[in-house]
Protein backbone atom coordinates (compact mmCIF):
# COMPACT_ATOMS: atom_id res chain seq x y z
CA UNK A 1 0.00 0.00 0.00
CA UNK A 2 1.09 3.45 -0.80
CA UNK A 3 0.08 5.81 1.99
CA UNK A 4 0.60 8.83 -0.26
CA UNK A 5 -2.25 7.74 -2.59
CA UNK A 6 -4.92 7.41 0.20
CA UNK A 7 -4.19 10.75 1.90
CA UNK A 8 -5.73 13.72 0.08
CA UNK A 9 -3.49 16.66 -0.37
CA UNK A 10 -4.69 19.76 1.57
CA UNK A 11 -5.33 22.78 -0.64
CA UNK A 12 -2.77 25.45 -0.62
CA UNK A 13 -3.32 28.56 1.48
CA UNK A 14 -3.67 30.62 -1.69
CA UNK A 15 -6.37 28.32 -3.04
CA UNK A 16 -8.23 28.39 0.29
CA UNK A 17 -8.14 32.17 0.36
CA UNK A 18 -9.38 32.39 -3.22
CA UNK A 19 -12.23 29.93 -2.60
CA UNK A 20 -13.26 31.76 0.57
CA UNK A 21 -13.21 35.09 -1.25
CA UNK A 22 -15.39 33.69 -4.06
CA UNK A 23 -17.86 32.21 -1.54
CA UNK A 24 -18.08 35.51 0.32
CA UNK A 25 -18.61 37.40 -2.92
CA UNK A 26 -21.41 35.06 -4.01
CA UNK A 27 -22.99 35.31 -0.56
CA UNK A 28 -22.82 39.10 -0.70
CA UNK A 29 -24.42 39.17 -4.15
CA UNK A 30 -27.22 36.86 -2.98
CA UNK A 31 -27.67 38.95 0.16
CA UNK A 32 -28.00 42.20 -1.76
CA UNK A 33 -29.99 40.94 -4.71
CA UNK A 34 -32.33 38.41 -3.07
CA UNK A 35 -32.26 38.21 0.74
CA UNK A 36 -32.46 41.92 1.56
CA UNK A 37 -35.29 42.68 -0.93
CA UNK A 38 -37.27 39.59 0.07
CA UNK A 39 -36.82 39.77 3.83
CA UNK A 40 -36.45 43.46 4.59
CA UNK A 41 -37.66 45.35 1.51
CA UNK A 42 -34.20 46.80 1.01
CA UNK A 43 -33.58 46.79 -2.72
CA UNK A 44 -30.56 48.93 -3.67
CA UNK A 45 -30.02 47.26 -7.05
CA UNK A 46 -33.77 46.94 -7.86
CA UNK A 47 -33.29 43.24 -8.40
CA UNK A 48 -36.00 42.51 -5.82
CA UNK A 49 -38.53 44.57 -7.75
CA UNK A 50 -37.47 42.92 -11.01
CA UNK A 51 -37.84 39.45 -9.53
CA UNK A 52 -41.01 40.28 -7.60
CA UNK A 53 -39.34 39.65 -4.27
CA UNK A 54 -40.21 42.94 -2.56
CA UNK A 55 -43.84 41.85 -2.16
CA UNK A 56 -42.62 39.14 0.20
CA UNK A 57 -41.37 41.76 2.63
CA UNK A 58 -44.57 43.83 2.56
CA UNK A 59 -46.52 43.85 5.84
CA UNK A 60 -49.17 41.20 6.17
CA UNK A 61 -51.99 43.76 6.22
CA UNK A 62 -50.86 45.13 2.90
CA UNK A 63 -51.38 41.70 1.40
CA UNK A 64 -55.01 41.71 2.40
CA UNK A 65 -57.32 41.22 -0.50
CA UNK A 66 -59.02 44.53 0.26
CA UNK A 67 -61.77 46.18 2.18
CA UNK A 68 -65.03 44.23 2.35
CA UNK A 69 -67.92 45.53 0.34
CA UNK A 70 -69.91 48.18 2.13
CA UNK A 71 -67.02 49.76 3.96
CA UNK A 72 -66.81 53.48 3.34
CA UNK A 73 -63.90 55.73 4.23
CA UNK A 74 -64.77 55.90 7.91
CA UNK A 75 -67.67 53.50 8.35
CA UNK A 76 -66.44 50.05 9.27
CA UNK A 77 -67.63 46.72 8.05
CA UNK A 78 -67.49 44.23 10.86
CA UNK A 79 -66.07 40.78 10.20
CA UNK A 80 -66.07 38.97 13.51
CA UNK A 81 -63.99 40.98 15.94
CA UNK A 82 -62.38 42.99 13.14
CA UNK A 83 -63.71 46.26 11.75
CA UNK A 84 -62.45 47.07 8.26
CA UNK A 85 -62.25 50.64 7.00
CA UNK A 86 -61.63 52.12 3.59
CA UNK A 87 -60.18 55.35 4.97
CA UNK A 88 -56.92 56.35 6.52
CA UNK A 89 -56.16 55.89 10.18
CA UNK A 90 -55.82 59.26 11.92
CA UNK A 91 -53.95 60.52 14.93
CA UNK A 92 -54.37 63.79 16.79
CA UNK A 93 -52.46 65.52 19.53
CA UNK A 94 -53.45 68.90 20.89
CA UNK A 95 -52.92 71.18 23.87
CA UNK A 96 -55.87 73.32 24.94
CA UNK A 97 -55.83 76.26 27.34
CA UNK A 98 -58.93 76.98 29.37
CA UNK A 99 -59.06 80.42 30.97
CA UNK A 100 -60.95 80.99 34.23
CA UNK A 101 -64.54 79.69 33.99
CA UNK A 102 -64.24 79.12 30.25
CA UNK A 103 -65.49 75.97 28.58
CA UNK A 104 -64.86 74.29 25.30
CA UNK A 105 -66.00 71.31 23.29
CA UNK A 106 -63.59 69.20 21.30
CA UNK A 107 -65.24 66.62 19.09
CA UNK A 108 -64.45 64.19 16.31
CA UNK A 109 -66.74 63.12 13.49
CA UNK A 110 -67.23 59.38 13.69
CA UNK A 111 -69.51 57.10 11.75
CA UNK A 112 -71.62 54.53 13.56
CA UNK A 113 -69.41 51.70 14.77
CA UNK A 114 -66.17 53.57 14.12
CA UNK A 115 -63.62 53.42 16.91
CA UNK A 116 -61.05 55.65 18.49
CA UNK A 117 -58.63 55.56 21.41
CA UNK A 118 -57.99 58.57 23.60
CA UNK A 119 -56.02 59.86 26.54
CA UNK A 120 -56.25 63.30 28.09
CA UNK A 121 -54.91 64.97 31.18
CA UNK A 122 -55.56 68.36 32.74
CA UNK A 123 -53.43 70.42 35.09
CA UNK A 124 -56.41 70.58 37.50
CA UNK A 125 -59.82 68.94 37.78
CA UNK A 126 -62.32 70.10 35.16
CA UNK A 127 -66.06 69.75 34.78
CA UNK A 128 -66.32 67.13 32.11
CA UNK A 129 -68.87 65.49 29.85
CA UNK A 130 -67.80 62.93 27.27
CA UNK A 131 -70.73 62.78 24.88
CA UNK A 132 -72.00 62.33 21.36
CA UNK A 133 -74.16 64.57 19.21
CA UNK A 134 -75.97 63.13 16.19
CA UNK A 135 -76.64 66.68 14.96
CA UNK A 136 -80.40 66.43 15.05
CA UNK A 137 -80.93 69.39 17.34
CA UNK A 138 -80.80 70.27 21.01
CA UNK A 139 -81.57 67.44 23.38
CA UNK A 140 -80.30 64.76 21.02
CA UNK A 141 -76.89 64.59 22.68
CA UNK A 142 -76.01 61.40 24.53
CA UNK A 143 -73.71 61.55 27.54
CA UNK A 144 -71.20 58.71 27.98
CA UNK A 145 -69.35 59.94 31.06
CA UNK A 146 -70.26 63.04 33.01
CA UNK A 147 -68.27 63.87 36.11
CA UNK A 148 -65.42 66.07 37.26
CA UNK A 149 -62.13 64.55 36.18
CA UNK A 150 -58.49 65.45 35.76
CA UNK A 151 -57.61 62.69 33.32
CA UNK A 152 -59.15 59.89 31.32
CA UNK A 153 -57.95 57.14 29.02
CA UNK A 154 -60.06 54.77 26.99
CA UNK A 155 -61.65 53.72 23.75
CA UNK A 156 -64.94 54.63 22.12
CA UNK A 157 -67.01 52.79 19.55
CA UNK A 158 -69.45 55.39 18.25
CA UNK A 159 -73.05 54.31 18.99
CA UNK A 160 -74.31 56.55 16.17
CA UNK A 161 -72.93 58.75 13.42
CA UNK A 162 -72.14 62.27 14.53
CA UNK A 163 -69.75 64.38 16.57
CA UNK A 164 -68.23 62.65 19.58
CA UNK A 165 -65.97 64.23 22.16
CA UNK A 166 -65.60 66.24 25.31
CA UNK A 167 -67.08 69.22 27.05
CA UNK A 168 -64.51 70.63 29.44
CA UNK A 169 -65.19 73.52 31.77
CA UNK A 170 -62.73 75.28 34.00
CA UNK A 171 -64.48 75.69 37.37
CA UNK A 172 -61.69 77.81 38.83
CA UNK A 173 -60.18 81.25 38.52
CA UNK A 174 -56.85 79.87 37.30
CA UNK A 175 -55.99 78.82 33.76
CA UNK A 176 -56.02 75.06 33.13
CA UNK A 177 -54.16 73.25 30.36
CA UNK A 178 -55.58 70.09 28.81
CA UNK A 179 -53.43 67.73 26.74
CA UNK A 180 -55.32 65.36 24.46
CA UNK A 181 -53.96 62.49 22.40
CA UNK A 182 -56.17 60.27 20.30
CA UNK A 183 -56.16 57.98 17.30
CA UNK A 184 -58.82 56.29 15.28
CA UNK A 185 -61.03 56.39 12.24
CA UNK A 186 -62.45 59.88 12.48
CA UNK A 187 -62.75 62.30 9.60
CA UNK A 188 -62.53 65.70 11.27
CA UNK A 189 -62.09 67.51 14.59
CA UNK A 190 -63.81 70.68 15.73
CA UNK A 191 -63.10 72.91 18.72
CA UNK A 192 -65.91 75.20 19.96
CA UNK A 193 -65.32 77.62 22.81
CA UNK A 194 -67.44 79.56 25.27
CA UNK A 195 -66.46 82.79 23.51
CA UNK A 196 -68.31 81.35 20.48
CA UNK A 197 -65.18 80.79 18.42
CA UNK A 198 -64.94 77.60 16.39
CA UNK A 199 -61.85 76.07 14.89
CA UNK A 200 -61.31 72.96 12.82
CA UNK A 201 -58.19 71.03 13.78
CA UNK A 202 -55.93 69.46 11.20
CA UNK A 203 -55.51 65.74 11.75
CA UNK A 204 -52.54 63.58 10.88
CA UNK A 205 -53.45 60.83 8.47
CA UNK A 206 -51.53 57.59 8.44
CA UNK A 207 -51.90 56.15 4.99
CA UNK A 208 -50.31 53.02 3.61
CA UNK A 209 -48.26 53.63 0.51
CA UNK A 210 -49.24 51.27 -2.31
CA UNK A 211 -45.65 51.37 -3.55
CA UNK A 212 -43.70 50.71 -0.37
CA UNK A 213 -46.41 49.08 1.73
CA UNK A 214 -45.33 51.33 4.56
CA UNK A 215 -47.29 53.98 6.44
CA UNK A 216 -46.83 57.55 5.36
CA UNK A 217 -48.11 60.47 7.42
CA UNK A 218 -49.39 63.74 6.08
CA UNK B 1 -107.12 74.31 -5.41
CA UNK B 2 -104.78 77.08 -6.50
CA UNK B 3 -105.80 79.13 -3.46
CA UNK B 4 -105.15 76.17 -1.16
CA UNK B 5 -101.72 75.64 -2.70
CA UNK B 6 -100.92 79.32 -2.21
CA UNK B 7 -101.95 79.21 1.44
CA UNK B 8 -99.92 76.09 2.13
CA UNK B 9 -96.89 77.58 0.36
CA UNK B 10 -97.24 80.83 2.31
CA UNK B 11 -97.50 78.95 5.61
CA UNK B 12 -94.50 76.83 4.75
CA UNK B 13 -92.46 79.93 3.91
CA UNK B 14 -93.57 81.69 7.08
CA UNK B 15 -92.63 78.65 9.16
CA UNK B 16 -89.23 78.27 7.52
CA UNK B 17 -88.44 81.91 8.30
CA UNK B 18 -89.82 81.90 11.83
CA UNK B 19 -87.94 78.81 13.01
CA UNK B 20 -84.43 80.29 12.66
CA UNK B 21 -85.59 83.59 14.11
CA UNK B 22 -86.96 81.94 17.21
CA UNK B 23 -83.78 79.95 17.89
CA UNK B 24 -81.63 81.72 20.45
CA UNK B 25 -77.94 81.23 20.91
CA UNK B 26 -76.13 80.62 24.18
CA UNK B 27 -73.53 83.06 25.41
CA UNK B 28 -71.12 83.01 28.32
CA UNK B 29 -69.84 86.35 29.57
CA UNK B 30 -66.95 86.28 32.04
CA UNK B 31 -65.98 89.60 33.56
CA UNK B 32 -66.57 92.30 36.13
CA UNK B 33 -69.84 94.04 36.93
CA UNK B 34 -69.70 97.71 36.05
CA UNK B 35 -73.32 98.68 36.76
CA UNK B 36 -76.36 97.03 38.30
CA UNK B 37 -79.98 98.00 37.70
CA UNK B 38 -83.20 96.21 38.65
CA UNK B 39 -83.56 94.58 35.24
CA UNK B 40 -80.14 95.05 33.73
CA UNK B 41 -76.55 94.11 34.46
CA UNK B 42 -73.58 95.75 32.75
CA UNK B 43 -70.45 93.62 32.56
CA UNK B 44 -67.01 94.37 31.20
CA UNK B 45 -65.76 91.07 29.85
CA UNK B 46 -62.18 89.87 30.04
CA UNK B 47 -61.82 90.43 26.31
CA UNK B 48 -62.61 94.13 26.84
CA UNK B 49 -66.14 94.08 25.43
CA UNK B 50 -68.99 95.68 27.36
CA UNK B 51 -72.22 93.75 27.67
CA UNK B 52 -75.61 94.96 28.85
CA UNK B 53 -77.55 91.90 29.93
CA UNK B 54 -81.20 91.77 30.94
CA UNK B 55 -82.25 90.21 34.23
CA UNK B 56 -85.67 88.80 35.01
CA UNK B 57 -87.36 86.84 37.79
CA UNK B 58 -86.11 83.55 36.42
CA UNK B 59 -82.47 84.62 36.40
CA UNK B 60 -80.63 82.37 38.86
CA UNK B 61 -78.20 84.56 40.76
CA UNK B 62 -75.92 82.50 42.97
CA UNK B 63 -72.71 82.24 44.91
CA UNK B 64 -71.23 78.75 45.40
CA UNK B 65 -74.42 77.38 43.77
CA UNK B 66 -76.58 78.94 46.50
CA UNK B 67 -79.20 81.42 45.40
CA UNK B 68 -78.69 85.01 46.46
CA UNK B 69 -80.68 88.19 45.87
CA UNK B 70 -79.95 90.60 43.04
CA UNK B 71 -79.00 93.14 45.67
CA UNK B 72 -75.81 91.13 46.29
CA UNK B 73 -74.56 92.13 42.87
CA UNK B 74 -72.23 95.11 43.13
CA UNK B 75 -69.95 96.92 40.75
CA UNK B 76 -66.51 95.34 40.80
CA UNK B 77 -67.84 91.84 41.46
CA UNK B 78 -66.44 89.12 39.19
CA UNK B 79 -69.23 87.17 37.54
CA UNK B 80 -69.86 84.39 35.06
CA UNK B 81 -73.07 85.02 33.16
CA UNK B 82 -74.78 82.38 31.06
CA UNK B 83 -77.22 84.15 28.79
CA UNK B 84 -79.38 83.55 25.76
CA UNK B 85 -80.24 85.82 22.87
CA UNK B 86 -80.13 86.55 19.20
CA UNK B 87 -76.94 88.59 19.49
CA UNK B 88 -74.53 89.89 22.10
CA UNK B 89 -76.51 93.14 22.14
CA UNK B 90 -79.73 91.38 23.09
CA UNK B 91 -79.03 89.02 25.94
CA UNK B 92 -81.13 87.70 28.79
CA UNK B 93 -79.25 86.27 31.75
CA UNK B 94 -80.24 82.73 32.68
CA UNK B 95 -77.66 82.44 35.44
CA UNK B 96 -75.30 84.87 37.12
CA UNK B 97 -72.55 83.22 39.13
CA UNK B 98 -70.66 85.38 41.61
CA UNK B 99 -67.09 84.12 41.62
CA UNK B 100 -63.77 85.03 43.26
CA UNK B 101 -61.68 87.65 41.53
CA UNK B 102 -60.43 86.45 38.18
CA UNK B 103 -56.77 86.70 37.27
CA UNK B 104 -56.34 89.59 34.83
CA UNK B 105 -54.20 87.78 32.26
CA UNK B 106 -56.20 85.45 30.06
CA UNK B 107 -54.00 82.76 28.61
CA UNK B 108 -55.37 80.89 25.63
Amino acid sequence: MNPDLSTPQPPSKRKLAATTAIALAVAAVLLVTIVLPAEYGVDPLHTGAALGLTTLSAPAAAKAVGVPAGATLYKPVQDGPIGYYGGAYKVDSTVLKLGPYEYLEYKYRLEKGASMMFSWTATAAVTHDFHGDPGSGKGAEQSYDKKDRQASTGTLVAPFAGMHGWFWENPSSETITITLNSSGFYSSAMESRSDRTRRAHELTSLKRSPETGKNESK
Amino acid sequence: MTRLTSIVTALALAFSVSVPLSAHDDYRVIGIVTKVQATKLDVKARDGKNYSIKLNKETFINRDKKKVGASELKAGQSVVVDATGDSQDDLLALEVRMVPAIAPSAAK
